[in-house]
């Protein structure tokens, strides 16, 4: 233990160059999520700066607490959805194409499954208050619509990535960037539902 | 420290003829719509924000004119309303910030030895979606329907109910596209910084300006979501009903307060932070040393980068927290001041240490510090409640920024186009020209807004179309605007300067005022490669030591020449070690048809032809999905398995 | 001089290495957010407590947490400032430079950022959590 302690604190330890040896790609992608993650930072932070305003019931009279059977559902279907993808680019890092191919399809078919569901979610809701009822209508439909354009980015991107692989020639061993850098959008995807989720359907519970 | 001419080619003649088929480019319409060069595309930030500058400077004129004398009648209430707004908004987020990112995208990558961008068609993509966003809130002025609210826009006077028509649509779905090409910017100077600088350029080598330009990325990356989130309910709110800032369904006026100086507050140091930048590139040259303390100095970009987050809320001193969680607040404030102070101690001592060589660029800077640590001064009184309460919206408020403002950027600004124009345009600029533009632009300067204070403090409220004799301001007002016309005709001979020095001009050589760093050490303009070599860096001044010329000259090695292809040379992050040649894109019309796209939709947005806009939505998803394609090769270059 | 040292010791030096260089802006921004939003949140809802917790023990710990991670940073710092100091720089292979130049840097924004805490700390002394 304390040996090992000894070489982390070593010079040569120490000075080990982390992180190292990513693409640009990579990088783009990375930062452009970090901004993304603030914009949904923002938002969810005027959800809660308007709620503890607001005062002591929320959501405000006339509209009743949300549900939580079918977002537990939506969310069983969409941070799942995160592992065919991790799986399906270690495939690729090895060369092999068809666990590419399977896997982005997979996440497909789960994406599109949330998309469903948060429509059903939306018909529901729409029947009981819009977004121009209150701001408490605003806040819902605008979080959960701009995630769910997301997962739609995201659906897209895979599909893009679905094509690009069924027409061959595109990723393998040596080319997987681009695969790489979708799965990280599709992950913070993924992730920032799971704020959502917290934010809109648990908190007010609290 | 040579100040001669080029380093000797260390490239063979074949090599550059190869660099030169692979990334030249010929003068034609179809070469200036596709180009993807970094230099053209910095130089045309330049031009357009420049562009933009004039405009919102003759906006400046029109409301001087118009305050002159009390009682004038040669603006309406309305038309003042836009010019103020105008001018503001486009000093702020299409002067200052796109100016900058001109110097940025010029120099980046001549700075750190690349041939290029990280992302070159993505820059591309970012000066088309600057002009067009420029171009599309100024077309609203003619209409009558330029935004109207000032340009913190504060609600509830910027929502529909108090302010009908297309006003704040057009300030609104403008800053949103602009957000586009700056969001792009900033990544692409972020990821350029990290990865492609020159071999041996490890973290503790990068040049100051470098270091402030990647700074100024990462707050924006943090900072500009808050204002586009701001404004993305803003448009709600007005054109759909929402009620994000209406206090009678459950919203909050002040929520548009916070997010907008959650951006507001780092957005300052996002203006002034590559203007610093400027000015610790250009006193090397002209005090013959390096910058005093350069740990120092970067340590205070970094710490000021992170501190700028974390006090925003003393802009919102009235609005009732608990007193406690203010003075964690203020306390970030007190300490942000020691970072900056460090720096401007870093340039006294360099000046006192140094050698000074007085030409235009050096006298700008001198001029910098004057007129900046004047504004600061203010700054600090503000700090004094009773003071500020007395103070806030009047004229004294206006002269503090424009202290801050003009002599924290518009200074470095002039002292970097006079520094670089020969390393852009390959021409000097004629000495005795540039420094009657100082004298006129310094005098004008603090003629036209040091009288502010005294207004200010007499009781002049700001953005007032007019007023009444009676409150004895009209003398101190005649000189403002005398001095407003000075500072005109001084920032007209900078313009008459450059242009002289384009077409008069003698041929600059590649190192004119015998720089430290890379740019100097490649031709006057560069080469569309920049660098027939690119360099082994081996020092912080790599221009000022041997063995880093020597290895683009004589020490060249083949896997720094890359003469086969359009290719450059990518690095590790830390430690600038070698890893491997990366290729870069052609040039492309798909950023110009993305940026278009994108002006069809926020146009059709703002103009409510829904169906337009989900069209345009669906043209930049196809443009881009074509942009990205991955090119098809044969499955034992991909590495296929089966 | 260590002989190489295996993987492990790498990632765990390299993380050391960050927190040397970051550890006191992370803290601060951690003891900033959680100190406004407890301090806020609580003083809206209009009680002196966080759950059973009294209001000035939660925002202590807002204060004290952040500040002995800052000082652990600033630590670190130093002795990654001592461990690259008498390193023979043997041509262009050794980082040594580019860690010496963060090690500075670390050392002198952990201190700004202790300063910064440490004073929101004084506050906490002086004020009421909840006057306005």
């Amino acid at each position: 233990m304390s040996g090992s302690m000894t070489a982390a604190t070593g010079t040569e330890a120490l000075t080990t160059e982390m992180p190292v040896g990513r693409s640009t790609g990579w990088w783009g992608m990375v930062m452009f999520v970090a901004t993304e993650a603030t914009l949904f930072a923002c938002l969810l932070g005027s959800y809660f700066y308007l709620r503890f305003q607001y005062g002591p019931t929320w959501p405000p009279p006339g509209i009743t607490e949300p549900t939580l059977l079918r977002p537990l559902v939506m969310t069983a279907v969409l941070l799942p959805s995160s592992l065919p993808v991790i799986w399906a680019e270690h495939g690729i890092r090895r060369g092999e194409r068809w666990r590419l191919r399977a896997g982005l399809a997979t996440t497909l078919v789960l994406g599109a499954t949330f998309l469903a569901l948060q429509a059903s979610e939306y018909t529901e809701k729409l029947r009981e208050f819009t977004m121009t009822t209150n701001a408490y209508g605003s806040l819902f439909y605008v979080i959960t619509g701009f995630h769910g354009l997301h997962v739609l980015i995201g659906l897209t991107m895979i599909s893009w990535l679905l094509a690009a692989s069924l027409r061959g020639g595109s990723f393998g061993s040596h080319r997987h960037d681009r695969v790489r850098n979708v799965a990280i959008y599709w992950h913070f995807v993924d992730v920032v539902w799971a704020a959502i989720l917290f934010t809109i359907y648990l908190s007010p519970r609290l | 420290m040579s100040t001669t001419a080029a380093p000797a080619p260390g490239a063979s003649r074949g090599d550059l003829a190869r660099l030169e088929r692979h990334w030249g480019e010929t003068p034609s319409v179809r070469s200036w719509l596709t180009t993807v060069d970094h230099k053209r595309i910095g130089r045309r930030y330049l031009v357009t924000a420049g562009l933009f500058f004039a405009l919102a400077g003759l906006s400046a004129l029109a409301m001087r004119t118009q305050l002159a004398r009390p009682e004038a009648g040669m603006l309406s209430p309305e038309e003042y309303n836009q010019l103020f707004t105008m001018h503001g908004t486009t000093m702020i987020f299409l002067f200052a910030t796109p100016m900058l990112f001109g110097f940025g995208n010029v120099l980046v990558p001549l700075m750190i030895g690349s041939r290029d961008m990280a992302f070159p068609k993505l820059n591309a993509l970012g000066y088309w979606v600057f002009l067009f966003s420029g171009l599309f809130m100024w077309a609203s002025l003619p209409f009558g329907a330029a935004p109207n609210n000032g340009w913190f826009a504060y609600v509830p006077l910027s929502d529909e109910q108090h302010n009908p028509g297309l006003h704040m649509d057009v300030y609104s779905l403008g800053l949103l596209f602009l957000g586009v090409a700056t969001t792009a910017g900033s990544i692409n100077f972020i990821v350029t910084a990290l990865k492609l600088r020159a071999p041996g350029m490890s973290l503790n080598r990068v040049p100051l300006f470098v270091w402030a330009i990647v700074a100024t990325g990462f707050m924006v990356i943090f900072a500009l979501p808050a204002l586009n989130v701001d404004n993305a309910m803003l448009f709600l709110d007005r054109r759909f009903g929402t009620h994000f800032f209406d206090p009678e369904a459950g919203g909050n006026v002040l929520l548009w307060q916070h997010l907008f100086w959650i951006f507001g507050h780092p957005d300052v140091y996002i203006i002034v932070m590559p203007a610093l930048g400027i000015v610790s590139a250009v006193l090397p040259a002209f005090t013959r040393r390096g910058v005093v303390g350069y740990p120092l100095v970067v340590l205070a970009i970094v710490s000021i980068s992170i501190i700028s987050f974390g006090v925003w809320v003393h802009h919102m001193f009235a609005t009732g927290l608990p007193q406690l969680s203010y003075s964690f607040f203020s306390a970030a404030s007190t300490i942000i001041t020691i970072p900056s102070g460090i720096q401007i101690f870093a340039w006294l001592a360099t000046m006192m240490l140094g050698r000074l060589v007085l030409r235009v660029p050096l006298l700008f800077v001198i001029g910098f510090i004057v007129t900046f640590v004047l504004g600061g001064l203010t700054g600090a009184m503000f700090a004094l409640t009773a003071f500020d309460q007395q103070v806030t919206d009047s004229y004294f408020v206006v002269a503090h920024f424009h202290y801050v403002l003009i002599g924290g950027a518009v200074f470095p600004m002039l002292a970097g186009i006079y520094f670089w124009l020969p390393k852009i345009t390959g021409r000097m600029y004629h000495e005795g020209l540039g420094r009657w533009a100082f004298w006129l632009v310094f005098v004008g300067m603090h003629v036209t807004f040091f009288p502010m204070h005294l207004y200010g403090l007499f009781g002049m409220p700001r953005r007032v179309y007019t007023y009444r004799s009676e409150a004895g301001w009209d003398g101190w007002n005649l000189v403002s605007t005398v001095g407003s016309y000075v500072l005109a005709l001084g920032l007209l001979l900078v313009l008459v300067g450059v242009v002289h020095a384009i077409r008069r001009g003698r041929p600059a050589p590649p190192d004119p005022w015998g720089g430290d760093t890379l740019d100097w050490s490649t031709d006057s303009p560069p080469k569309p490669y920049n660098f027939p070599v690119l360099p082994r860096v081996r020092s912080l001044h790599p221009n000022w030591d041997g063995p880093s010329r020597e290895s683009m000259a004589t020490g060249a090695e083949p896997d720094r020449v890359l003469a086969d292809g359009r290719r450059t040379l990518r690095t590790s992050e830390l430690d600038g070690r070698r890893e491997r040649a990366v290729e870069m894109p052609e040039p492309s019309f798909q950023p110009l048809v993305l940026a278009l796209a994108m002006l069809t939709f926020f146009t059709a947005l703002l103009l409510a032809w829904y169906p337009v806009a989900a069209g345009a939505a669906a043209t930049v998803a196809v443009t881009l999905a074509v942009w990205l394609w991955p090119p098809r090769r044969p499955d034992t270059e991909v590495g296929v398995s089966a | 001089m260590s002989t190489h040292p295996d993987p492990r010791a790498r990632l765990a030096g390299g993380l050391l290495f960050w927190y040397a260089v970051l550890g006191g802006a992370i803290a601060w921004a951690l003891h900033l957010l959680t100190g406004w939003g407890i301090d806020e949140l609580a003083c809206a809802a209009g009680s002196e407590a966080v759950g059973p917790v009294p209001l000035r023990t939660a925002l202590s710990a807002t204060v004290v947490l952040p500040a002995l991670a800052t000082v652990g940073a600033l630590l670190a710092a130093t002795l990654l400032w001592r461990r690259t100091t008498h390193v023979v720089t043997d041509g262009e292979d050794r980082p040594v430079g580019r860690s010496r130049l963060l090690a500075l840097v670390g050392i002198w924004s952990n201190l700004l950022f202790l300063t910064i805490i440490v004073l929101g700390g004084i506050a906490l002394l002086v004020l009421p959590p909840c006057q306005r």
